[in-house]
């Protein structure tokens, strides 16, 4: 079994979900990121999932798109981000990081170079959106000669050959997008089509043994407790980066004691 | 141009999120059936022909090229096509496949706004729901096609992310097609974006180089020895190149903008000189603008339709195996060339196409005499006049502004004649 898939079996023993909070490394600036992520980590977070800012992120909404284009107004560097990474990983072992980023700035990082010091800096998991499992072979094997964990992602109306597929080369955790549409508030969510997420999830279940970790559009407690027994990981983005916007770190903690405990 | 599982050499593919792949799918496999099947073939030429009035004649520059000297001058009138531009060719094709599959919604990106005024068009005539994406700052610097757009029942959506011009446009594009793919098509303007777009955008553009054929040959006997085009996107280079790719004693240049110099940010070179980089963002691996850190870069040129950060992946790879030779015009140059043709054609080119225009005014002295050389003319100039009358330093237009916009009804003034 996986680093990843070993650490969630594990805390799952005495966690009913465990969670997932988004950083955008950099962002307001990136001394106050790495305080942010350190802070959640004493909080008890599950897993921080960092990412690392692009200049087009299509597949994030209004929050994450302004908060990477504000982080980008600094030079940010890859290799600089896993290494302070490392540093939080090293300090906080019961949690894990996860690095999500988009294929350009990764594929000009280098995508072998990237999983060997994702490694060596005890990141576990990768998540490229836009990569899609059929362009991924040297990806795929860079991966497992590192043994670190490529997370895939699913949709509502990802077609039952292609779920069947990607859950059957699922490794870590499957990332279960929750409805149609980018990530948060959008002015886009209007159009999304809302499916039933119990279905949804059963469906899912029924072709993967990976551990399942769910997200886009979770902002409530409600949201949690109908994930709770039917997904590992709740994955909480906008709606913590909304709070924090708001009111900072402490905000974002509270949302984060309101959601899971 | 047949793709190999969608890519092009090194370049094209379909890097999408995963919540786009049953959409992408679809639109594969449907212009997979409908370029084969000739009632839709039958139906596009018929649309072609009767809404859009083709075939576009080919027009022959007698006193360019007694100025030049050199080659003799042929211009393919794409600015004829209705909406004033090549843009029509694709965005009829696109619309009877989306009727075709059903959907009753498109969405489209604009920067110059002719991508998005043929789209409205179109909308309007298939009876389609419509919205427009447009970077803020080229909504400033065309706003004429914005108006034109809003009359036709378009809701345009003005994109204040980033540089606020046409890749920030397509992001937030890609971003409503993720939310509404089911009922939602979205309408690539270039030969750009994820498989099958831009196998699919050259097809339908197609018609631009097939029509070259027949008429060069009605015309002058002979294909011509060159051909012109402006890229920005690269869907009207690919319309008049694809169809003279296996005719190896055809010469083809295609124009990026210089803009105002060739630092990074000044320009949208992309592919001459080296200034691009690979890269994989938006749906597809090309050349893009970007720094070392993989990050995309802001543009410019004086044309709003070629300022875009990446290219066509055919063009891309035409350019990398050497089928096609790119060079590039300044802002300055294309302003001249542009003025040129004015006076000495009675043609109002665009500005986009006026990059085309100074690419070949710059060789045509240089060809022997007997040479013949098409240039596409991709669009007209009208949309242009803000631009061209400030870059020309026109005296009398901001006076006309000012005593327009003084006589202009405002709401006040309605409020006080009632």
């Amino acid at each position: 079994m996986s680093q990843l898939a070993t650490f969630i079996e594990a805390k799952r023993q005495n966690k009913p979900i465990l969670s997932m909070t988004h950083v955008v490394y950099g962002y307001p600036s990136v001394e106050e990121s790495l305080s942010w992520m350190e802070k959640l980590m004493e909080e008890g977070v599950d897993f921080i999932e960092v990412q690392f800012p692009f200049s087009d992120p299509v597949a994030d909404g209004p929050s994450i798109v302004a908060a990477c284009h504000k982080a980008l107004e600094q030079k940010l560097d890859v290799d600089t981000c896993l290494s302070q990474l490392g540093k939080l990983a090293k300090r906080f072992p019961d949690s894990r990081i996860v690095l999500m980023s988009y294929l350009n700035p990764m594929y000009r990082f280098g995508l072998d170079k990237l999983a060997q010091r994702a490694a060596e800096e005890n990141i576990l998991g990768l998540i490229l959106p836009d990569l899609p499992i059929e362009q991924a072979a040297t990806y795929q094997s860079a991966c497992k000669t590192n043994n670190i964990d490529p997370v895939w992602l699913v949709t509502p109306v990802t077609p039952p050959d292609r779920l069947a597929m990607l859950a059957s080369q699922a490794s870590g955790f499957l990332y279960c997008v929750a409805r149609s549409g980018v990530t948060g508030h959008s002015s886009h969510e209007g159009k999304a089509k809302q499916t039933s997420l119990d279905d949804y999830l059963a469906q899912i279940k029924q072709h993967a043994s990976a551990p399942m970790g769910v997200g886009f559009g979770i902002r409530e407690r409600a949201q949690i407790e109908q994930l709770t027994g039917k997904a590992d990981i709740a994955i909480i983005g906008s709606a913590l980066l909304d709070a924090y916007n708001q009111g900072g770190q402490k905000a974002g903690i509270k949302l984060i004691k309101d959601l899971f405990h | 141009m047949q793709s190999e599982n969608g890519f092009y050499g090194q370049y094209g593919g379909s890097y999408i999120p995963e919540i786009l792949y049953s959409s992408q799918q679809q639109i594969l496999h449907a212009f997979e059936e409908a370029k084969n099947d000739p009632e839709f073939l039958a139906e596009l030429n018929k649309q072609w022909q009767q809404f859009s009035g083709r075939p576009t004649p080919l027009t022959f520059c007698a006193n360019l090229t007694e100025h030049f000297g050199g080659a003799q001058i042929y211009l393919k009138r794409e600015d004829l096509n209705h909406s004033g531009a090549h843009k029509m060719n694709n965005v009829i094709g696109q619309g009877l496949l989306v009727k075709r599959m059903g959907k009753k919604r498109v969405i489209a990106e604009t920067g110059a706004g002719q991508h998005g005024i043929a789209t409205a068009l179109v909308a309007a005539r298939l009876g389609l729901e419509c919205t427009i994406y447009m970077g803020a700052k080229d909504i400033e610097r065309q706003y004429p096609n914005v108006f034109w757009m809003k009359q036709l029942g378009a809701t345009v959506v003005p994109v204040t992310t980033g540089a606020q011009t046409l890749r920030d446009a397509l992001d937030e594009a890609l971003r409503d097609w993720s939310s509404s793919h089911e009922e939602s098509h979205y309408l690539i303007g270039t030969s750009c974006g994820c498989a099958p777009f831009p196998e699919m955008v050259a097809f339908f553009q197609s018609v631009i180089g097939n029509e070259v054929r027949e008429q060069s040959v009605a015309q002058f006997g002979q294909f011509p020895d060159r051909l012109y085009a402006c890229v920005g996107g690269g869907s009207n280079a690919c319309g008049l190149f694809l169809p003279f790719l296996d005719d190896k004693e055809v010469e083809m240049v295609g124009v990026e903008a210089g803009g105002k110099g060739l630092e990074l940010g000044e320009h949208s070179i992309r592919l001459s000189h080296n200034l691009g980089q690979p890269g994989i963002a938006q749906g597809f691996a090309t050349m893009f603008l970007q720094d070392n850190a993989g990050q995309l870069q802001e543009t410019h040129s004086i044309a709003a339709g070629l300022d875009y950060v990446g290219v066509s992946p055919i063009i891309a790879h035409l350019a990398e195996t050497g089928r096609i030779k790119m060079t590039y015009a300044m802002d300055d140059d294309v302003v001249a060339a542009c003025t040129l043709l004015l006076k000495k054609e009675g043609i109002i080119p665009a500005l986009e196409s006026s990059h085309a225009l100074a690419g070949a005014f710059k060789d045509a002295p240089n060809l022997p005499k007997d040479a013949k050389i098409v240039i596409n003319l991709s669009g007209r100039g009208d949309k242009d006049i803000f631009n061209v009358a400030k870059a020309v330093e026109d005296e009398t237009f901001p006076q006309f502004l000012t005593d327009y916009l003084a006589s202009y009804p405002t709401t006040q003034n309605k409020g006080d004649k009632a």
